[in-house]
């Protein structure tokens, strides 16, 4: 596909930011042509020049960068335009969507107002037309009960919404060309793979030009039709997306495709239902937390499951399904309203927390955030040695080279010892934490989205590092996570939840292959494969969800997921489901699925 | 891409005039040409070579005596300060550590203290306890404690929402060693800088009580006691009595507050 004509170019086109006595060049001599109706992808590290690139494109790269080149928009170079050209170019043909939506929407007008007003700047409509407009529009990206939306203020939006309100408003004047910078960095996946297609169905009606800004390759893989990577302010790569897929012919792109796992489906094959001897049991743990105005937001409710030695759970979840805080109420960093956790046959929800302390060396954690997670002021040794100095009656010298023993266990080098927290990279620092919570050699672990924060690279590192681990020591964990195919590769059984509830069950093998609750089918058909060939576009969607997830305060009475489920009836909305059991070890909250099992 | 690091200059300023006042807080009383507490010559003599700042009403050797009184002043206000900044830390990071009834008593005493000028209330305690050195200093450190426990609360319930945190505890922290080991560390930067700043209006505050006759007695050389020795004067020209223990007061705050300037504006950095 190579439409004649370039809707958009930019030759040598160079920004630079005066930095001190030096230039900081953040763009370098680029070149690119954006086509109608091509979705381009835009990749590159950060601080390869990605987002500069983007608002250089539009005219907005300004004081005190300095900028030169050309960026020419049907023959005319934007560069050399006044304001009020520039303005009328970026209202009427170009329309960016950027990251945060929220903070992109003005907080005191409802949406509708705003995105007729963007459309009444750009054209002749008259007041009442474009509200009509808007609601069109609200509604074409895939807002349900876009009437009563568009009187909504931007808090009242949850962030998918925002994110659409938005992108309708850049549609609203049908732009030729859109610029995306990271639209979808936050939203969860279920509601991501919402937003893209409906925005690559925009894209392919209208003819319309992307240029999508990412870290993603899933979703270069699965909606860009052209990928192009940046490093150091220069194109390193620019080719078609499933050329680029089969062979990569630079370090970084080569890189990337590694770290993806492209085609290395893996997963822990062992169908075999766990028969060591059972480590951890949850019985039923339920956890509300006040919030205002004397409600209650219900985080956990009967969550009951156990894990046996050496093996891994993995509890998926989209954000607010209360996965993070099962680790929590496990960990005694919050105490359960009811319920029971059992470690290796004895009680511990209810022992004081100073009891539980004893537990803390079998029992250990790492967290999302890398950086956070360190205390900032202590050098790394001390940050590794902490739980030897709590748990044990080592020396110094035993002390000394159990620390380096960890280091190289978690692939670090000696020479960091000295470091603050601070002087290391997100995938550096997460090693630090993992090789602290493996200090006192703990009999359980819970690793919550332990890779969620990291870069793509570091990810797979981070997860090749934990199933080497895994094999080395037996160990035993919780994995917490919205990444699916991490949680395959990692764990032997899943639990997935969804608003507080464990919807399903059963090992990896199970739910992967044979996926029951529609939303898991939901979940899983949401996973952005690296790899163009296999597209979610091309996909006939079977499972599709609409909407946004309710809110946690105020649950519905019946099946949570009724509001959202192509499959519900009557039934589901009036009943509340119950965990049903449906095979050894594998149980699903869903009478459809439990009916069409049978 | 490494940015030349210049040294502030308002930090290098600020720390010599600290240094200075420390070194006569010392070493000043031998420093000084004569008894700063004896006669040495005529009534009210103006500046000259044997008398550099003169003599006063009393005849004392009014450069001697500005030379000897940081050992009042500065050493007054920076033992206030110090003792200030320790009590308000500890129970600044209790009451922001361990959020309950105690924190709000503290936070609600504070308020009180922090509502009264001052002044009156300082001049009120002294009185109250008696007019000495270990006095006022007591009074000194009790009416700058609750700027730190302010300080440090607020710090301290930030960084107690902080996963380090939380990690430690998973780790088996106690929450004593959590908020000893962990969380007071990461909170001190703000007392810090407020530690110089204090030193500085502790001066001012010492030498002020002296001025209104309800600080440390004179013929202790004391800045503000000069100062008020020499202001009915200053209308019979002369002048020099007050004016170089008023120089030497404004360069000594200065510097302290410079000082607490400069490193607030570099721990920002």
């Amino acid at each position: 596909m190579t439409p004649p004509e370039a809707l958009l170019s930019a030759r040598a086109l160079t920004v630079k930011y005066p930095y001190g006595d030096v230039q900081n060049v953040v763009i370098n001599e680029l070149d690119l042509d954006l086509y109608p109706g091509q979705i381009v992808g835009l990749l590159g590290e950060s601080g390869s020049g990605k987002s500069s690139l983007a608002l250089a494109l539009m005219g907005l790269a300004r004081h005190p960068g300095i900028v030169s080149g050309e960026v020419n928009f049907r023959g005319k170079n934007l560069l050399k335009m006044d304001d009020e050209e520039l303005r009328q170019i970026r209202g009427n043909s170009i329309g960016l969507i950027t990251q945060k939506p929220r903070q992109a929407l003005d907080p005191l007008v409802n949406v509708g107002k705003q995105i007729s007003r963007v459309y009444r700047a750009h054209s002749q409509a008259s007041k009442a037309d474009a509200q009509v407009r808007a609601v069109e529009l609200l509604r074409s990206v895939g807002i349900n009960d876009a009437e009563r939306r568009v009187n909504a203020f931007p808090h009242e939006l949850s962030g998918g919404m925002a994110q659409r309100a938005l992108i309708s408003m850049a549609l609203s004047v049908e732009p030729d060309l859109l610029i995306a910078d990271e639209p979808t960095s936050g939203l969860d996946v279920t509601i991501q793979a919402q937003f893209l297609d409906r925005m690559w169905e925009r894209a392919r009606d209208a003819n319309i030009a992307v240029l999508i800004v990412t870290q993603d390759l899933g979703i270069v893989a699965n909606y860009c039709d052209r990928i192009v990577i940046m490093e150091d302010g220069k194109i390193i790569e620019d080719r078609l997306t499933a050329d680029f897929f089969a062979d990569p012919h630079t370090a970084y792109g080569k890189k990337l495709i590694l770290a993806s796992g492209a085609g290395t489906k893996s997963s822990n094959a062992e169908v075999a239902i766990a028969t060591t001897p059972e480590i951890l049991r949850v019985t039923d743990l339920r956890k509300t937390f006040e919030v205002e105005g004397g409600k209650r937001l219900q985080a956990v409710s009967k969550a009951s499951f156990q894990i046996h030695k050496g093996r891994s759970l993995g509890l998926v979840g989209e954000s607010g399904s209360g996965k993070t805080t099962v680790g929590r109420l496990i960990l005694r960093l919050a105490d359960p309203d009811s319920g029971e956790v059992w470690f290796k046959g004895e009680r511990i929800d209810s022992i004081s927390p100073k009891e539980f302390r004893k537990y803390r060396s079998k029992i250990q954690a790492v967290f999302q955030d890398p950086f956070d997670s360190l205390n900032p002021r202590w050098p790394i040794e001390r940050v590794i040695r902490e739980p030897l100095d709590l748990h044990t009656e080592m020396s110094k010298a035993e002390k000394a080279a159990r620390v380096k023993e960890l280091v190289s266990l978690v692939g670090l080098t000696d020479d960091i010892l000295q470091l603050r927290p601070g002087s290391l990279s997100a995938g550096q620092q997460q090693r630090v934490s993992l090789a602290r919570a493996l200090a006192t050699e703990p009999e359980f672990l819970i690793l919550d989205e332990p890779t969620s924060a990291l870069p793509p690279a570091a990810r797979a590192d981070m997860i090749r590092l934990l199933k080497s681990l895994q094999d080395r020591l037996d160990l035993c964990f919780i994995f917490i996570s919205h990444d699916l195919s991490t949680v395959r590769e990692l764990c032997h059984d899943i639990a997935v939840m969804y608003l507080s509830e464990i919807v399903e069950m059963g090992t990896s093998e199970q739910v992967f292959s044979a996926p029951s609750h529609p939303y898991t089918r939901a979940l899983l058909d949401s996973v952005l494969f690296h790899d163009p060939s296999s597209r979610r576009v091309d996909r006939k969607i079977k499972a599709e969800l609409e909407g946004e997830i309710p809110s946690p305060v105020d649950l519905p009475a019946g099946c949570y997921l009724a509001a959202r489920c192509p499959m519900a009836e009557q039934r589901c909305r009036d009943d509340h489901q119950a965990l049903i059991e449906i095979g050894p070890s594998r149980s699903v909250r869903c009478w459809k699925s439990v009916e069409a099992s049978k | 891409m490494m940015r030349k690091r210049k040294i502030d200059p308002l930090l290098l300023i600020g720390l010599i005039i600290i240094a200075g006042s420390l070194f006569l807080a010392i070493f000043g009383n031998s420093l000084a040409p004569y008894d700063p507490q004896e006669p040495v010559g005529d009534f009210s003599m103006p500046p000259s070579a044997d008398h550099w700042f003169g003599t006063d009403g009393s005849g004392l050797d009014v450069f001697s005596r500005v030379l000897a009184a940081p050992r009042v002043d500065v050493a007054i206000a920076v033992t206030a300060a110090i003792v200030s900044a320790v009590l308000g830390t500890g129970v600044g990071l209790y009451a922001g550590y361990f959020t309950g009834r105690f924190s709000e008593i503290v936070m609600r005493v504070s308020d009180i203290l922090q509502s009264f000028p001052v002044f009156i209330l300082a001049m009120v305690l002294v009185t109250l306890t008696g007019r000495n050195v270990v006095n006022l200093i007591f009074v000194l450190a009790f009416l700058y404690t609750p700027i730190f426990v302010r300080l440090t609360r607020s710090e301290v319930v930030t960084q107690r929402t902080r996963t380090y945190v939380e990690a430690a505890r998973a780790t088996g922290n106690s929450e004593f060693q959590i908020a000893t080991r962990h969380v007071l560390r990461n909170s001190l930067a703000p007392s810090l800088v407020q530690l110089s700043v204090t030193v500085g209006f502790g001066i001012l505050l010492t030498s002020g009580l002296s001025f209104v006759g309800a600080g440390v007695r004179p013929p202790t050389p004391e800045w503000g006691i000069m100062i008020a020795s020499g202001a009915p004067n200053i209308i019979l020209n002369e002048w020099w009595t007050s004016i170089f223990p008023g120089i030497a007061i404004s360069i000594t705050v200065f510097g302290y507050a410079a000082a607490g300037n400069a490193i607030e504006r570099w721990a920002r950095k």
